[in-house]
C-alpha cells in the first residue's frame, strides 16, 4: 500500500475548445510528500486540480489517487482527498461548527465522530472562540483556516491546496504555512499550488513548474535551482548612482539589470568577464563600487528563467 | 452512512439555510391566498372551481423557483462545489436538493389548503388523492427547477428560462378553465403539460370531481412526468453541474 503513490498522473491532456490547457502532463507524488505545483497564471494548475478532484473530465491520460482512477472510481477518490479551493467557499450562513459537521455528514461520518472531529479541528485551527460565528462573518484569514479545517474533516490521505495563503497578511500566511507543515507531519500528502515561490521552496520536498500546460521542470527545489546555475547573479552598488543604459552599453556580459534601493541586480552569462567590465565601467565613469556580491539563484530565479523561455525546453529530472 | 442519509443531510441543511426562513414562507403563501380570497369575495360560489388550480400553481411557481434559486445561488457562491467534491453520487445531490424544495412546496401548498379549509370551508373529499397530487407535483416541479438551474449561471436566467414554459402551461392546464372548455386545438397541448395532471389530482382530492374518469390516469401521467424530469435532471447534472 505504501508503495502506491498518493498521486499518479500520466500523459494528462485537456483542451477547452482550441485552447490546449494541459498537454501530456506526467508526474507522481509520494505518500507523505509536500509537492508544489507552480506556474504563471493560466498555466493549467487549477485545471489539473479540478481533474484530480473529479470536477472536470480529462481528454487523455491517466489520473490515479491512492491507486484508483478518479474517473472510474470517483467516490473512492473523493473519500480520500480534501480540497482547499482558491476561494474560501464554505456556507456563509452556517456557523463554523455547523459547517464542519455538515461536511462531516456529507462524507458519511457518524454523528459522534463528526462532532468530535469538528471540535478537534476548531481547537487545532484556534477557532474555538468562533465556533458559533457564521462563516460569512469571519475575516479572510479565519475563513482560510476554516476552509483548510473543512478539507480535513474526513481525515483525507491527500489534500489539494490551491493558493492557500493568497491574499493573507504576513502573520496569517506564516501561521498557515506552519499549519500545513503540521498537517503534513501527521502523514497527509499535500499538493500545493502557489504564486509565492519562497513559500513553495520552504514547504515542499519537490516542485513541478508548469508553463503553458506543459511540464517545464520537475525536481527538488535545489535540483531546479541547479538547472539554471549557468545563470549567474551579481549584486553591485555604485556610488554615486549610475544610469542603466550606460551600464548595459558598457558591459555586454550583463544580460539583464534591475535596480532596487541603489543596489543593482545583474544577470550575467560569465562572472569573470562581467566583473572586469563592471570595474572598467566604474573606473571610466569615475564612480566608486561600494559593494559587490555574487548571489545564488533562488527558486524564483529558476522559475523566471523557465517563464522567459516560454516553455518546457528542459526535461524533468529523475 | 448510505447515500440516502447524505441526501437527507443535504435536504435538512437546505431547509435550515433557505426554506425555513420566514420571508420565503410568506412569499410562498401570500400571493395564492390573496388570489383565492379576491375570487371568493367576488363570487363565493365559484372559488372552489379555481382553488385546486391555484394550489397547483403555487406548487409550480414555488418549487421551480426555489429549486432553481438555491442551486444557482450556491453555484455563484461556490458552495455547490462542496457537494461535487464530496463522495456523493449525482443522484444523491439531485435527490437532496429536490426533496428540500419539494418539502417547501408541499408545506406551503398544504398551509394554503388548510387555510382555505378552515377559513372558507373548502372541502377535502379525498385527502389521499390530494396528498398524492401535492407530493408528485412538488417532486416533478422541483426537478424541473433544478434542471433549469444547472443550464444557466444567473438566477434571472433561470427565471427567464422557466417562464417560457411556466406561463404558457398555466393557461392550458385547467388552472383557470376546465379542460372540457378548452378549444379542441389546445387540448392535445394540455395533455402534455404536467400541471394538468396535478390540477386534476388536487381537484379530485378537493371536490371528488375531475375531467378524468379515474384517478389512475392523472396518477400514472404525473408519475411518468416525474420519471422524465428525473432522467432529464440526472443527464444534465452529469454534463453540466461542475461547469
Amino acid at each position: 500500500m505504501e508503495s502506491i503513490p498518493a498521486i499518479s498522473v500520466s500523459g494528462l491532456s485537456k483542451s477547452f475548445g482550441s485552447l490546449k490547457a494541459l498537454s501530456e502532463v506526467s508526474f507522481s507524488v509520494a505518500r507523505g510528500e509536500i509537492f508544489a505545483y507552480l506556474g504563471p497564471n493560466g498555466a493549467g494548475k487549477t485545471t489539473t486540480i479540478r481533474i484530480m478532484a473529479g470536477l472536470l473530465d480529462r481528454d487523455a491520460g491517466e489520473v490515479s489517487i491512492c491507486g484508483r482512477d478518479v474517473a472510474e472510481d470517483p467516490i473512492f477518490v473523493k473519500e480520500r482527498i480534501g480540497v482547499v479551493p482558491e476561494e474560501s467557499n464554505l456556507y456563509p450562513e452556517l456557523t463554523c461548527r455547523r459547517n464542519l459537521e455538515y461536511l462531516g455528514e456529507l462524507y458519511g461520518l457518524a454523528r459522534g465522530v463528526r462532532t468530535r472531529k469538528a471540535a478537534e479541528l476548531l481547537r487545532f485551527f484556534d477557532l474555538v472562540d468562533r465556533a458559533t460565528t457564521p462563516f460569512g462573518a469571519l475575516s479572510k484569514g479565519l475563513k482560510r483556516r476554516l476552509t483548510i479545517a473543512a478539507a480535513l474533516i474526513h481525515n483525507p490521505e491527500v489534500v489539494f491546496m490551491d493558493e492557500p495563503t493568497s491574499g493573507l497578511d504576513v502573520p496569517s500566511a506564516r501561521a498557515l504555512r506552519e499549519l500545513i507543515r503540521v498537517i503534513n507531519r501527521q502523514g497527509v500528502t499535500v499538493f500545493l499550488t502557489t504564486h509565492n515561490l519562497q513559500e513553495a521552496e520552504a514547504l515542499s520536498q519537490r516542485v513541478l513548474i508548469l508553463i503553458q500546460g506543459r511540464v517545464a521542470a520537475l525536481g527538488t527545489p535545489s535540483e531546479i535551482r541547479q538547472r539554471v546555475q549557468r545563470l549567474y547573479l551579481l549584486s553591485v552598488t555604485f556610488s554615486p548612482e549610475i544610469e542603466a543604459a550606460r551600464l548595459l552599453g558598457a558591459c555586454p556580459a550583463i544580460l539583464q539589470a534591475s535596480s532596487q534601493n541603489g543596489a543593482w541586480r545583474l544577470e550575467v552569462a560569465e562572472v569573470h568577464a562581467a566583473l572586469e567590465q563592471v570595474v572598467a565601467f566604474a573606473r571610466g565613469e569615475g564612480v566608486r563600487i561600494s559593494e559587490i556580491n555574487t548571489l545564488t539563484a533562488s527558486l524564483e530565479d529558476a522559475f523566471m528563467s523557465f517563464v522567459k523561455r516560454g516553455g518546457p525546453k528542459a526535461e524533468a529530472l529523475p | 452512512m448510505s447515500q440516502w442519509r447524505r441526501a437527507l443531510a443535504i435536504s435538512f441543511k437546505d431547509i435550515e439555510s433557505y426554506y425555513g426562513k420566514p420571508p420565503l414562507i410568506t412569499w410562498g403563501l401570500l400571493f395564492p391566498a390573496v388570489l383565492i380570497l379576491s375570487l371568493y369575495v367576488k363570487d363565493p360560489a365559484t372559488y372552489l372551481a379555481i382553488a385546486p388550480g391555484v394550489i397547483a400553481m403555487t406548487l409550480l411557481f414555488g418549487n421551480t423557483s426555489m429549486a432553481a434559486i438555491v442551486v444557482t445561488f450556491e453555484k455563484r457562491a461556490g458552495t455547490f462545489q462542496r457537494l461535487l467534491l464530496a463522495p456523493l453520487s449525482m443522484r444523491t445531490i439531485i435527490l437532496g436538493k429536490a426533496a428540500s424544495a419539494s418539502i417547501y412546496g408541499v408545506a406551503t401548498a398544504l398551509a394554503l389548503a388548510l387555510g382555505l379549509k378552515f377559513a372558507l370551508g373548502m372541502p377535502l373529499v379525498n385527502p389521499l388523492i390530494f396528498w398524492a397530487g401535492l407530493i408528485l407535483g412538488a417532486g416533478c416541479f422541483s426537478l424541473l427547477g433544478l434542471t433549469a438551474a444547472v443550464m444557466v449561471r444567473e438566477v434571472f436566467e433561470a427565471m427567464t428560462l422557466m417562464n417560457f414554459f411556466r406561463f404558457p402551461i398555466l393557461f392550458i392546464s385547467g388552472v383557470f378553465m376546465p379542460l372540457s372548455q378548452l378549444p379542441s386545438w389546445l387540448k392535445p397541448l394540455a395533455y402534455v403539460s404536467p400541471l394538468t395532471y396535478v390540477v386534476e389530482l388536487l381537484r379530485l382530492g378537493v371536490t371528488g370531481r375531475s375531467e378524468f374518469a379515474t384517478p389512475i390516469v392523472p396518477l400514472l401521467a404525473i408519475l411518468l412526468f416525474l420519471l422524465a424530469s428525473w432522467l432529464l435532471a440526472a443527464a444534465l447534472f452529469r454534463r453540466r453541474a461542475s461547469a
